[in-house]
């Protein structure tokens, strides 16, 4: 453990001096010689001209790119965590990942206007790794496919059939729109949703305008799947004293379906957007007497979107607006919950906004601001007296991020923020990533989270972690 | 990695051979030359197809020689561009990344404005995003801090032209570099433009024959040289002089950037279609195009 955290701790530490430049200009005397030809070396970088020439013939492994990873992570902060009568939690100090990944990607046009990409990884959870501990102390390992899927695109039209992601909506990280896949948080390690979103089985036709300036982009979901529950073991994961299985479709065929125009003009782009979708969070009943398993339940509902950004000298406006008619009122939308609250039943209409904006304080430096607020409308109608929904009013979240780019963007010094409109919660992430060459990168994160007892994440205040990965590209 | 169009980079490398026809015979003035320059510059970076190498390490001077104090970082770009607007000073670019394997596939569009008016606009796709995004990137160069290409000590400002009446402009001498037989050309910014720049002058040695800045120099406040850029292979391309590989040395950080244009190929037909976003998150149809302008090429 403690060699773990040192070593988390030393990458930090050992990245820092990096950022320290250096401020007198150097003079470079007469007497420094340089090429013949115009006093410059080419041979300092190998010679790519010569490279060009070798290099022409094609290579399968071309089509290929390899990611190999290794994650290490801690919580560090030992504490207690009060639940009133119901006692307290202990949080120890521990690994909670130590883990090997392996990631492939795979991309061929074989063909004038055909593709073939895909991509999946393989994982192998080590000793402390809390998927080790749950496998029995043995370790364990994991594969999945990705990405998978064949376009074929010609004049104004193209057609993706495979696994793939669709994303809506212009807010970064918290759109109201981007709904269409579903994520997956299993643990502190990914936050963002942009890492969280899994591939589904879609066809994918999108028809574009004469100067390919507007785009009508259709989308049916062949085999919609839902947000998996929390692995058993993983910081996510609360025993509720039953298993929380995957929805059973029991031979029933389901279907998603969408559809987005979206026009860029000078300085901004704009999009509507309908679509028959399902929750992505399951809601679970209790399990029937005697059974341990609970019983998924699953919530069709209308989309109506429309989406808008602005550019105007250094700064993007984003804005987002969702109309959802059929919800579940009893969802809620920080990233990392799940819905294991008894529901009411009920179905409502709900309108929710993601609005924002990103600005370029300098060519290396980025601040963007994001907040998400929803309302059920007619949120009282239908409840029984002394009944109450989990979200009454506006709710939602908000996400700000800062990143600063160092060394020809090497050194990425980010920070991100977020918590939701109640303040209920605050979610902050320091972020170090440094690539060493072309082929070897490390990541270091160091996260901590503030939540009052009203918080879904009340179960995780005052936690503090710290994560390092170390991967090597080819 | 903003604001990247193959019209600037083409552009600062670029000049056309049968210029000596235009060479009066009366002496000509520093600002005739980099007018001259330019001009010829301009007209040849309509409708480029390239394939580039960006290198970037920190050096060092060892032996009295230049050197390398670590392995350096490369990139291999594919880019396409074409002018347009009624004087062709506007230009729309698509560049790919291609190498390395942890970059590969991302792409960016630019659309450059020469009116100082219109904001110049970018796209980027980024796989992990999962679409493409519009980049607050600023205003047209005139207005905003010069920005740095694909990371590399090249920035907007370094491989910009134009706006040549911004600067006092005098030619120093007729000198010699690396055996060539130059003009010594310095470039003072006015007032205006010397608070959008970092440089308070430059000091070019442009060669007589072939139009091509061999060397510049760039002084800061204290005139202090703090940047230099060293032109080397210089060849001829469709009558066309240009230095395939230039070197920005940056004198504070110590590290320098190599940019080899390992392809380039002037008037290819470049259908309007593909410089938009579809280029950016549509693979097949991109590669597709792509196809037929190597064809266009091979």
């Amino acid at each position: 453990m403690k060699a773990a955290l040192f070593t988390a701790g030393s990458m930090l530490l050992l990245l820092c001096p990096l950022a320290l430049a250096q401020d007198e200009p150097l003079v470079i005397g007469d007497d420094v010689t340089f090429d013949p030809n115009i006093g410059f070396d080419d041979s300092l970088f190998a010679d790519p001209f010569e490279e060009t020439a070798a290099d022409s013939s094609d290579n399968w492994l071309d089509d290929f790119t390899f990611r190999i990873s290794q994650q290490l992570s801690a919580q560090l902060h030992e504490h207690e965590i009060g639940f009133g009568a119901l006692g307290t939690l202990p949080k120890q100090s521990e690994i909670e990942s130590n883990r090997l990944g392996l990631n492939v990607r795979y991309q061929n046009p074989f063909a004038p206007g055909w593709l073939l990409q895909g991509s999946g990884q393989y994982r192998i959870y080590w000793p402390e790794d809390y998927e080790y501990r749950a496998n029995g102390d043995s370790i364990e390992t994991e594969g999945r496919i990705n990405e998978l899927f064949l376009q074929r695109s010609f004049s104004s039209q193209s057609f993706k059939l495979g696994r793939q992601t669709v994303v809506w909506g212009e807010t970064v990280g918290n759109s109201v729109l981007d709904v269409i896949n579903h994520v997956e948080f299993r643990d502190f390690s990914i936050i963002d949703i942009e890492d969280a979103r899994l591939n589904q089985w879609m066809l994918v036709w999108d028809y574009f305008g004469s100067d390919n300036s507007s785009r009508f982009s259709t989308f049916i979901n062949l085999y919609p799947e839902f947000n998996p529950a929390p692995v058993r073991g993983s910081p996510l994961f609360f025993d509720p004293g039953y298993n929380l299985p995957d929805y059973d479709r029991n031979g029933k065929v389901l279907l998603e379906a969408g559809t987005q125009y979206k026009r860029s003009s000078e300085g901004s782009d704009i999009a509507f957007m309908a679509a028959y979708l399902f929750e992505n969070q399951l809601r679970y009943e209790p399990p029937a007497p005697g059974l341990v398993d609970a019983r998924p339940e699953i919530n069709d509902f209308l989309l109506l979107g429309f989406s808008i950004n602005r550019a105007i000298d250094k700064l993007l406006l984003v804005f987002d607006l969702a109309y959802s008619h059929n919800v579940l009122a009893d969802s809620f939308a920080f990233p990392g919950t799940t819905s294991l609250s008894a529901p009411v039943n009920l179905r409502k209409d709900q309108i929710g906004s993601s609005f924002g904006f990103e600005y370029a304080i300098s060519n290396e430096q980025s601040l963007s601001l994001g907040l998400q607020a929803q309302k059920l409308l007619d949120e009282k109608e239908g409840l029984e007296p002394g009944q109450s929904l989990i979200n009454e009013g506006v709710f939602g979240s908000w996400l700000m991020r800062y990143s600063n780019s160092l060394r020809n963007g090497d050194l990425l010094l980010s920070s991100t923020l977020q918590g939701d409109l109640q303040a209920d919660s605050v979610l902050l992430q320091l972020g170090l990533d440094y690539t060493l060459d072309d082929n070897w990168a490390i990541s270091s994160q160091l996260m901590a989270i503030s939540a009052s007892s009203d918080s879904q994440l009340r179960a995780f205040h005052q936690d503090l972690r710290l994560s390092a990965t170390l991967s090597w590209s080819f | 990695m903003r604001r990247l169009t193959v019209k600037t980079l083409t552009l600062t490398c670029l000049a056309i051979a049968w210029q000596a026809s235009a060479v009066s015979a009366q002496p000509l003035t520093g600002r005739e030359i980099m007018e001259q320059v330019e001009d010829y510059q301009l007209a040849t970076s309509d409708s480029a197809f390239n394939r580039m190498q960006l290198s970037t390490c920190r050096f060092g001077i060892s032996d009295s020689r230049i050197t390398c104090a670590e392995r350096p970082r490369v990139k291999a770009l594919e880019s396409v561009s074409k002018n347009y607007g009624a004087e062709g000073k506007d230009t729309k670019g698509v560049t790919v990344v291609l190498e390395p394997a942890a970059e590969r596939g991302i792409g960016m569009l630019t659309y450059s404005y020469d009116d100082a008016e219109r904001d110049n606009e970018t796209w980027l796709y980024l796989s992990a995003l999962g679409r493409v995004k519009r980049i607050a990137s600023g205003n047209s160069e005139d207005d905003s801090e010069p920005a740095s290409v694909f990371g590399s000590e090249f920035t907007t400002e370094d491989t910009d032209t134009g706006k040549l009446e911004e600067y006092e402009i005098n030619l120093l001498e007729e000198t010699s570099e690396a055996g060539r037989d130059v003009w010594k050309i310095e470039m003072i910014p006015n007032e205006e433009r010397a608070r959008k720049s970092r440089y308070s002058r430059t000091v070019s040695y442009v060669d007589k024959e072939r139009w091509v800045p061999l060397r510049v120099e760039m002084y800061d406040q204290y005139d202090k040289e703090i940047k230099r850029l060293l032109a080397s292979r210089v060849e001829q391309v469709n009558d066309v002089w240009m230095a395939r590989s230039l070197t920005m040395m940056n004198l504070v950080s110590n590290r320098l950037s190599n940019m080899a244009i390992l392809e380039i190929h002037l008037g290819v037909d470049v259908e309007d279609e593909f410089l938009t976003t579809r280029t950016l998150t549509d693979v097949a149809f991109r590669e597709a195009e792509l196809q037929e302008l190597r064809a266009q090429v091979d």
